[in-house]
């Protein structure tokens, strides 16, 4: 049996435990063990360790790098800026020796060390290549029904793509995501601005008018290009912003339509079977279209 | 800068030993920039509209312009998203520049709020993300109400911690390491 290190983060455990509860049943339904990352930290996010210092961010990294390690499992995450933080200090210390020779000589103090032999996946790549489409096709009870989707494969999902084990042919055209969406059985066309950033992160907190207008003019693109019955992401940030986000504009009546929005493990979780009221416990945009569509396919 | 006026850089405030700084925070090939605005072009905060976006951000660092850097908010919005990593065709690593700017900020203190926020929470908490609320969402969920990290095991917890005090950390942080 397949066994994975899942990694939690921040964002998901205590934002959007719906999509830990998700990626924990999907992954059982395809016969992954999950092995728990014990006492794992923050990625460290790119605001902290990494705005502070490179070895105090690789340290804050190989942390829990090293408890995977430990554990003889590689690394899955759900959120973007967890794929890319792990990644790019897994990258620096393998660039610069004397980084990780740094890191070692702190994390030796807590009787821990960094080898460098674990791998950082995210879901999009892992169920790309690990399971396979077909495969993962195998599995679901219900198909999407001709869902259709638009896809937000995520930033952090794509670059820097020097630092990532593994990626899309163009990053700037990416398919992964729509590939999985349309083998589960949902339509999932590319559109114009499939690659802009949707908003969240750093921009939300430092100008959070602009970022919702940048995002905006996303959804707009998404609506007029594809009119679709779900947006679909592979970040746990860009869900926030493309639900709780797109919720806020809404309210401060500055959108006039609502498009459901899901991580790709809330989908592939409820395509197989998962309890909705969990999968789903804390959507801000109502989904009922949507689960009633999956429910309705075999 | 002021509001409507020309929008003019003395270049006698530029500060050479500045440049220096963010090139041993990082910001290596910084020298390098030919100015071709590719990174600016595929920027989120310009897209946004954020006056200083990375390809003026490139320029105004490597002038060595430090108090129009430090004072200016734009670098803490950055997305990360490395979009202009991926496009610099000089191999500047636009990202990184920003990493440097933030770095030489935090020595100086002239970081938002945040920022600090941010850095306690990771430290207390190990995380760096902390909303509260948490436990009911948990349950709502189906999930015990502690995730099975560093929050759950106080001596790993603790363990963690000792690695942070080793980092810079120790010498920045606004708030007690203990
Ligand atoms: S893409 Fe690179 S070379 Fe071009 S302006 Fe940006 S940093 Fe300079
Ligand atoms: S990493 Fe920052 S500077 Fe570079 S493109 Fe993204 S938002 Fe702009």
């Amino acid at each position: 049996m397949k066994k994975i290190g899942f990694f939690l983060g921040c964002n998901i455990p205590f934002n959007r435990p719906d999509v830990e509860y998700s990626a924990r049943y999907m992954l059982n339904e395809l016969g992954v063990e999950i092995v728990e990352l014990e006492g794992a930290a923050c990625c460290p996010a790119f605001g902290t360790m990494p705005s502070v210092d490179l070895v105090g961010w690789a340290a804050a990294s190989a942390w829990n790098l090293s408890i995977a390690e430990e554990k003889g499992v590689d690394i899955i995450t759900g959120c973007g800026s967890c794929y890319g933080s792990l990644n790019e200090a897994r990258y620096h210390m393998e660039k610069h020796p004397e980084i990780k020779e740094q890191v070692n000589k702190i994390l030796g103090k807590v009787g821990k060390e960094y080898k460098g032999t674990v791998k950082v996946w995210n879901f999009i790549n892992f169920l790309y290549e690990e399971i396979g489409l077909d495969n993962l096709k195998s599995k679901i009870k219900y198909n999407l029904n001709g869902l259709k989707c638009a896809v937000q494969t995520g930033c952090h999902n794509l670059w820097p793509s020097r630092a990532y084990p593994t990626n899309e042919d163009n990053t700037f055209y990416p398919t992964r995501l729509r590939e999985i969406c349309e083998a589960m059985g949902g339509v999932a066309p590319h559109y114009s601005t499939i690659t802009d950033c949707c908003g969240m992160g750093a921009l939300r907190s430092a100008a959070s008018e602009k970022s919702l207008a940048l995002f905006k003019k996303k959804l707009d693109v998404i609506k007029e290009e594809l009119n679709p019955d779900v947006t679909v992401t592979g970040c746990s940030s860009c869900l926030l912003q493309f639900d709780a986000g797109q919720a806020l504009l809404v309210e401060q009546k500055k959108l006039d339509y609502k498009i459901p929005a899901l991580h790709i493990v809330q989908v592939a979780a409820i395509a197989m079977g998962a309890d909705v009221e969990k999968a789903t416990a804390q959507a801000s945009i109502p989904l009922n279209g949507v689960i009633t569509k999956i429910k309705g396919g075999n | 800068m002021e509001e409507g006026g020309v929008n003019v850089i003395d270049l006698t405030q530029g500060d050479e030993s500045f440049v220096k700084e963010l090139e041993g925070l990082g910001a290596d090939e910084l020298r390098e920039c030919i100015q071709c605005g590719k990174c600016g072009a595929t920027c989120p905060m310009a897209l946004a509209g954020l006056e200083f976006f990375i390809k003026r951000i490139v320029h105004a660092a490597n002038l060595g312009l430090r108090d129009v850097l430090l004072e200016d908010s734009s670098v803490w919005g950055c997305q990360s998203c490395n979009r202009c990593v991926e496009i610099c065709p000089m191999d500047i690593k636009p990202y990184e520049v920003i990493q440097a700017l933030r770095r030489a900020a935090i020595k100086v203190e002239s970081c938002p709020a945040n920022t600090y926020e941010g850095l306690r929470n990771l430290y207390k908490f190990g995380h760096a993300v902390f909303p509260k609320g948490f436990e009911e969402r948990r349950k709502k969920a189906g999930l015990p109400e502690k995730p099975p990290t560093a929050l759950s095991y106080d001596e790993l917890r603790k363990k963690y911690q000792e690695v942070l005090k080793q980092t810079i950390l120790e010498e920045i942080a606004p708030f007690p390491l203990d």
